[in-house]
């Protein structure tokens, strides 16, 4: 799904976390908004996923006026930082969450769950977690977990907010191929939110430089390396 | 043998606090309830059989148990959604409102007794209109239920509050990009997040229910079978200086409290099993 | 970006839009509104109004027949009575309660988790099963009461007999409170004062004790309102004789059955301004000492 970012600003009471910013995300791409603490890359992502409302603006999927649909609506699987895995029900249960949830007239029968849930286990290669609870599995497990229950929606687009934040070095490299491995896969136009310039330039076709709430430069990794538009963007990613 | 039965450690006091500690546990709390079991030994396990198998103990038991059980669940539900209140949401008197919930705590049994009977009698504020409405409270079984609601109301709220603080926002919002509308988070994420909690406030608000005396015996009328709770048979029992009857029915419930004490500490258990951490 | 867009926008301002959206985690304006109308309007009817009505029984005929009613023997001996145990069990409460969480907290033994259910027990024991065991530990016809009351030490229908109860029912409060907060607290400051060669007392009084003064005073209320205020354990061991062990709560029910409203009420008053109190003092320590209470740190 193409989206379309059209001047989109968000103030908290008198703070403003984003100034007007625009910004067209091709269909099927991996962008990545890297950043520092406060850059506003973060409130975009929210603002993308509608669990904020931008103070002025629009949002447009595929053309289309999504500013004001719900989070519900908008069908965007979310990863967040801390995963937010549900504790209290098994890996099967978090992953067939967002399907049981649908209302009973479009709710796949319980075998087609099953089927579905076991296929999305065996995407982030960890077909026998089913029956564990997230207590019982690893930082690495857990994302890998957050993130086949976010495709279990079969979602427009893929949102991820520091998918790699919390996790050590060696797991973050491994998971990073598994993420591009499962965009590649399912073609969806992913977001994902990085302070590590690193991780953006390895991973994103796309790279969106963002400093207190503006975007400093849209491009490919290797032109963003090659000439940084702005003294902060040369700062950072030689940081 | 494994373990030593006390470490030993460079910090002083051990033997200060350990004195100290076992002594007055020992001669407060011990003691005493030793002195209780050890009457109902030597009355002899058929004799206090005997004593509880009877219609007015067994009515007694059962009406103390049965409508500690209604005032718990009511404040189960009502103790859930105060806490909920309390802390998702910003209103003015909020803090009153928060402080109001520990009064049952902070008020005398006695006083509570008389207030609420005074309320609900056919002459009170409350007991004028109800009656009106052909619905009398005081001196009834429903009286017995407002003052167990009373006694019980902080207990839910109270556990519940501090779980409801430590909700990730996170994890609503996951269920709400998922799809769940607001009703299905709160039914199947939240509340089940929040069980644990509820369960052991309801567990505690019962057992306190079931031995409840001050605020119970003023509005309940005291009629043997209808209204007539467990602890004051005790009572009854000890005016006419029978203390092998006293002790029979003491030790009945005393085992209703142990048992709603295991109960507590199951509940505690399976939730730190399932969740990770109580 | 075209001047027509950016008119297009001014001309149809975000407010109203921004006004609909709802955060993921929100209940609907009405739902929200329901919600807080049945808290309020339950709290009122279930606290509230008791706590209204304790006042205006009081005050039914006037204050000057409360007043009265509150200045005769009987009942100036109760409130005596009550002030002597709360001054009596309050204080043992309060050393019982630091010596059972240095003991837990700073040494490690086996049978520590047996040890704290027994503390937590009088929790779960009905006041009149409490005053029960006492009676039946001390009373006359017990090998212990009877050997005490030959040697005119009575225990049971006397002033100890009531403290004993009045300990029994109040005993965990204070262990309760301070436990959680010394175990949070560590064991790292006593040591590292032990290494500078500081003695026992000192450690407590210098380094122990600031650190959780405010969960003690916090314990030591809550444990002074549940002793002044105890009915159940004490109507069964006072013997409730009038002017000699008949505590402010006995003499509450006494007057009452005697139809003697105002002076009932008039007394009840009086432990309800203790109650507000303790309810004020405990709001105000939980606003500016929640860090060091134990009820802020469950998890």
């Amino acid at each position: 799904m193409h989206i379309e970012i059209d001047e989109i600003a968000k103030a908290f009471g008198a703070t403003t976390a984003l100034h007007p910013v625009s910004l067209a995300i091709p269909s099927g791409a991996l962008v990545g908004l890297l950043g520092p603490s406060g850059s506003g890359k973060t409130t975009l992502l929210r603002i993308l996923g509608g669990l904020e409302y931008p103070s002025s603006g629009r949002v447009l999927f595929d053309g289309r006026d999504a500013t004001g649909l719900t989070v519900q609506e908008r069908r965007a699987g979310f990863v967040f930082q801390s995963y937010a895995l549900f504790r209290h029900m098994t890996v099967f249960d978090n992953i067939a969450y967002g399907l049981n949830a649908r209302p009973r007239a479009s709710r796949p029968p319980g075998a087609e769950i099953a089927r579905r849930v076991t296929k999305l286990l065996d995407l982030i290669q960890l077909p026998e977690i089913g029956r564990r609870y997230p207590s019982q599995l690893s930082g690495g497990q857990r994302q890998r977990v957050a993130l086949a229950r976010a495709l279990a929606i079969e979602p427009r687009m893929l949102l991820l907010d520091e998918p790699f934040g919390a996790l050590d070095a060696k797991v973050r490299k491994e998971l990073r191929q598994g993420l591009r491995h499962i965009h590649d896969e399912t073609g969806l136009t992913t977001v994902f939110v990085t302070h590590d310039q690193d991780e953006a330039m390895e991973l994103a076709d796309l790279v969106v430089v963002m400093s207190m709430g503006r975007i400093e430069q849209i491009g490919k990794p290797a032109d963003i390396r090659a000439c940084p538009a702005t003294a902060f963007v040369r700062d950072f990613i030689t940081a | 043998m494994g373990k030593p039965l006390i470490h030993r450690s460079p910090m002083p006091g051990l033997g200060l606090s350990m004195g100290i500690t076992l002594t007055m546990l020992s001669i407060v709390v011990l003691l005493p309830i030793g002195a209780l079991l050890a009457k109902g030994a030597s009355f002899g396990i058929g004799n206090i059989w005997d004593t509880v198998n009877r219609d007015r103990v067994w009515a007694a038991l059962f009406l103390s148990f049965r409508l500690s059980l209604f005032a718990a669940l009511f404040n189960l539900v009502f103790g859930v959604l105060l806490a909920w209140v309390l802390v998702r949401y910003r209103f003015p008197g909020r803090r009153i409102l928060d402080a109001a919930v520990d009064l049952p705590f902070a008020l005398p049994t006695a006083v509570a007794g008389i207030a609420l009977t005074a309320l609900h009698a056919p002459n009170g504020a409350f007991g004028s209109i109800l009656g009106q409405l052909g619905w009398r409270v005081a001196y009834t079984q429903w009286g017995i239920l407002i003052a167990l609601i009373f006694v019980g109301l902080p207990f839910v709220t109270r556990t519940v509050q501090p779980v409801v603080e430590e909700i990730e926002r996170e994890v609503e919002e996951a269920s709400a990009t998922l799809g769940a509308s607001r009703f299905h988070t709160l039914r199947h994420v939240v509340l089940p997040m929040l069980a644990p909690a509820a369960l052991t406030g309801f567990a505690l608000a019962l057992a306190r229910a079931v031995g409840e005396y001050g605020s119970v015996i003023f509005i309940a009328g005291n009629i043997p079978l209808v209204t007539e709770i467990a602890p004051l048979l005790i009572v009854i029992q000890l005016e006419e200086f029978n203390y092998d009857a006293a002790a029979s029915i003491g030790i009945a419930m005393l085992l209703i409290s142990f048992a709603l004490l295991l109960v507590i500490n199951l509940i505690q258990v399976w939730s730190r099993r399932r969740i990770g951490h109580v | 970006m075209s001047d027509a867009s950016a008119l297009a926008r001014a001309a149809a301002p975000d407010a109203p839009r921004a006004r609909a959206f709802r955060a993921a985690t929100d209940e609907s304006p009405l739902v929200r509104w329901i919600l807080v109308a049945v808290a309020v309007t339950g709290l009122l009817v279930l606290v509230g109004a008791p706590l209204f009505v304790v006042f205006s029984e009081a005050l039914a005929q006037g204050w000057s027949a409360a007043a009265k009613s509150l200045s005769n023997r009987d009942a100036r001996s109760a409130i005596r009575l009550t002030l002597t145990i709360a001054a009596i069990a309050v204080p043992l409460n309060a050393i019982f309660g630091i010596a059972a969480a240095w003991f837990i907290t700073k040494f490690d033994f086996r049978g520590k988790a047996v040890l704290i259910t027994l503390i937590d027990l009088p929790f779960s024991v009905s006041p009149v099963v409490a005053g029960l065991c006492i009676v039946l530990m001390f009373g006359a016809n017990s090998a212990i009461g009877g050997w005490l009351v030959a040697h005119d030490l009575p225990i049971v229908f006397a002033l100890p007999g009531i403290v004993l109860a009045t300990l029994f029912v109040t005993f965990p409060f204070v262990a309760r409170e301070l436990i959680p907060v010394m175990i949070e607290q560590g064991r790292a400051e006593e040591e590292a004062a032990l290494t500078l060669g500081a003695s026992g007392w000192r450690i407590f009084r210098t380094v122990t004790l600031p650190n959780i003064r405010w969960a003690l005073f916090y314990g030591v209320l809550l444990s002074n309102a549940r002793a002044m205020g105890e009915f159940g354990a004490v109507a069964v061991v006072s013997g409730k004789i009038r002017g000699q062990t008949a505590t402010m709560p006995i003499t509450i029910e006494m007057l009452y059955n005697e139809y003697l409203s105002v002076a009932a009420f008039s007394m009840a008053a009086e432990l309800t301004l203790l109650a507000l109190v303790t309810l004020l003092l405990k709001a105000a320590l939980e606003m500016r000492h929640a860090d060091q209470l134990a009820a802020f740190r469950r998890h």
